[in-house]
């Protein structure tokens, strides 16, 4: 349970001062999938790194299972991040050396998971995304929707509970965009796996059980919270 | 994050960008070039210097010379009657000379086993019979010297009317070879300097060829003379010297000790009563002094490169680290901590250090390979290598070329872990 209590956050100082968020306040429950709404400049995206712990706002409460982590040490949040959280980002993010192997690797090795328990996740994690026979191609050599895959195959590769996506669909066509958000969907009610998606698309955000609209940084309403 | 992961993966950014990484490397591969080769050309050097005093001269052995007299300005007075032959002393031997009192007065220190006095007996030819006559040098053959033979050999010393003989004149005096010479027969011819020039009178010494040196990259003394036993140098030098002003009077003595300690007590002692005592160790230090100025000279050059590609590596891990911003905040989002993004870093600099390092190292052995027959030919030293590679010395080069990499690896370092990730994942 991701519970958000009074988060404030200011960009800037004194009269430069904007702020991006300002007494939000929701809860999500374990496996839903929800979308989260807005226009760019909205907060949305601010919402999100607030969320996940990468940005810090400076008032209220992130409490995920109990514990908030915006009280928490940089190192713990890190290690939190590492087995808790997972990202799908808009550019895909791959590393376009890397084999897709290598890629989906990254954050079983950042996570401190033993090697001889590594092979079997990532090949199940490719396997997952219709991947495994592109282990060993380099990331550049993938089209776009395949890039895409791949990251959805690192962002599941170490059984995450949170599934953080910033408009993941963004960069893809019709087509190869629903085969993306088929997976996502698939693996959140398969596993139960909370899905946060941050986008602007208004079918996408159908799909999810619940829908956050936000605007100029304050919720304007929440839809399918039972 | 485990550190076998951040090396693997330091490695692979790097390999992805192997220009880059190459031409860093050899930056620092020429400064490693330049510190192995140095290096190795002292260790060779010194090497060298300490087989040519070692074989030479003797540990128990000292030279001993006549201090110079104090420095005075401008010209001295005139003594009467003034210790030694100021007449016969050169610029290098400006000390005066030594005469018997002096002899016996060394001879008389506790310590001493015995003093010989360095005859350099003049002579006129050299010759055998049916043979020409060639002018010859002539030294006094020391035991302690290491020799080498092409005929013949020692027994560790020679009988007075016994000589050893260098290939080149066994060759000039028609000898077949040199085998053939051992045993036979030569002729020395000398003149009695004290005699009036209306009549003068020469007399020829007899030699018996005990053996043959040969030439050696390590003599230098007994390169070009021939050498004759202490007495024989005696009785030859009494016989040319007897009733000249400088008879009696030496250049140098050797002083033989009981042990190479016992030589350092006896050298303080001989200072102390106005001589000048010289020991193998300190000719060695004389000559080592030089090799190591040389090369601290090179270190520095070496030094100086590697400096120069110190801001090379900080450069290019800057770039790298613009380049993969977005991989690093991806990395970040992922919790890799600061530690370990500066980690990858920094282990991304020790991995140009440690390519150039061995390039660097692996081309001077290369070319040491290569050079050392051609150097040793240049300044024919025979089968003696000058330069000479210790592993210590190349670990050494290579550890220390890692930890300046990593070293200047840090600043990059520095800017990558502090990365916004936030920041870093917005761009493109």
């Amino acid at each position: 349970m991701i519970e958000v209590k009074n988060v404030t956050k200011t960009y800037g100082k004194k009269e430069n001062a904007f702020v991006a968020l300002y007494d939000v306040n929701f809860t999500i429950p374990d496996g839903a999938s929800v979308a989260i709404l807005g226009k760019s400049g909205s907060g949305k995206s601010t919402l999100m790194h607030a969320m996940s712990g990468l940005d810090k706002p400076e008032k209220g409460q992130i409490v995920i299972n109990g514990k908030n982590i915006l009280t928490m040490k940089q190192k713990e949040i890190d290690k939190f991040r590492s087995s808790e959280m997972s990202f799908i980002f808009q550019s895909f993010c791959v590393q376009a050396n890397e084999s897709c192997y290598d890629n989906v690797s990254l954050p079983l090795e950042i996570a401190n998971v033993p090697l001889s328990r590594r092979k079997s996740k990532i090949e199940a994690a490719l396997k997952a995304v219709e991947l495994i026979d592109k282990k060993k191609s380099r990331a550049r050599d993938l089209s776009g929707g395949q890039k895409q895959r791949l990251a959805v195959a690192r962002a599941i590769v170490n059984s995450p509970t949170i599934l953080f996506a910033d408009e993941p669909t963004g960069n893809l066509d019709s087509v190869t965009g629903g085969v993306v958000e088929d997976l996502l969907f698939g693996y959140n009610k398969k596993n139960n796996v909370t899905l946060i998606i941050v986008t602007h698309d208004e079918d996408l955000a159908d799909r999810c059980d619940i829908q956050i609209h936000i605007k100029d940084g304050k919720i304007e309403s929440i839809v399918g919270i039972k | 994050m485990k550190f076998s992961d951040i090396t693997i993966r330091a490695g692979r950014s790097l390999k992805q960008a192997k220009a880059r990484t190459l031409l860093t490397s050899l930056a620092i591969g020429v400064g490693a070039f330049t510190i192995t080769l140095s290096l190795a050309a002292g260790v060779g050097g010194r090497a060298y210097t300490d087989q040519i005093v070692s074989s030479n001269t003797d540990v128990k052995e000292l030279s001993v010379t006549k201090a110079a007299p104090k420095q005075q300005t401008g010209p001295q007075k005139y003594v009467e009657n003034a210790t030694g032959v100021s007449s016969v002393s050169t610029a290098l031997f400006s000390g005066g000379l030594l005469n018997r009192t002096d002899i016996e007065k060394i001879q008389k220190i506790e310590g001493v086993v015995s003093v010989s006095p360095n005859y350099n007996p003049q002579t006129k030819y050299i010759t055998r019979s049916g043979q020409e006559k060639y002018i010859a040098s002539i030294s006094t053959f020391s035991p302690s010297v290491t020799l080498e033979y092409a005929a013949g050999s020692t027994n560790g010393d020679l009988a007075e009317n016994e000589i050893i003989l260098t290939s080149e004149y066994v060759e000039a005096l028609g000898f077949s070879s040199d085998q053939e010479a051992i045993g036979k027969t030569i002729e020395i011819a000398a003149d009695k300097l004290s005699a009036p020039i209306t009549a003068p009178e020469s007399k020829i010494f007899e030699y018996t060829v005990k053996a043959v040196s040969s030439k050696s990259g390590l003599a230098f003394r007994a390169q070009s003379s021939l050498l004759i036993s202490n007495t024989a140098a005696k009785s030859l030098y009494d016989y040319v010297s007897s009733g000249t002003r400088s008879y009696d009077s030496f250049v140098l003595a050797s002083v033989q000790t009981e042990s190479a300690a016992q030589a350092k007590i006896v050298k303080d002692k001989l200072t102390n009563e106005g001589y000048l005592a010289q020991s193998a160790e300190d000719i060695l230090g004389v000559v080592n002094t030089f090799i190591n100025v040389l090369q601290g000279i090179l270190l520095g050059f070496g030094a100086l490169a590697i400096l120069t590609s110190v801001f090379g590596i900080i450069n290019t891990q800057y770039i790298s680290v613009l380049e993969r911003t977005q991989q690093i905040g991806l990395m970040k989002a992922l919790g890799m901590g600061r530690r370990d993004v500066g980690r990858l870093f920094k282990l991304e600099a020790a991995w140009i250090g440690l390519l150039g390092g061995a390039i660097g190292s692996g081309l001077a052995i290369l070319s040491g390979i290569i050079g050392n027959p051609f150097i040793s030919k240049a300044l024919d030293i025979g089968d003696i290598n000058l330069i000479i590679f210790t592993p210590l010395n190349i670990i050494f080069v290579i550890v220390g070329l890692v930890t300046v990499s990593v070293v200047s690896g840090i600043l990059p370092a520095r800017k990558a872990a502090k990365l916004n990730p936030i920041e870093a994942l917005r761009t493109e």
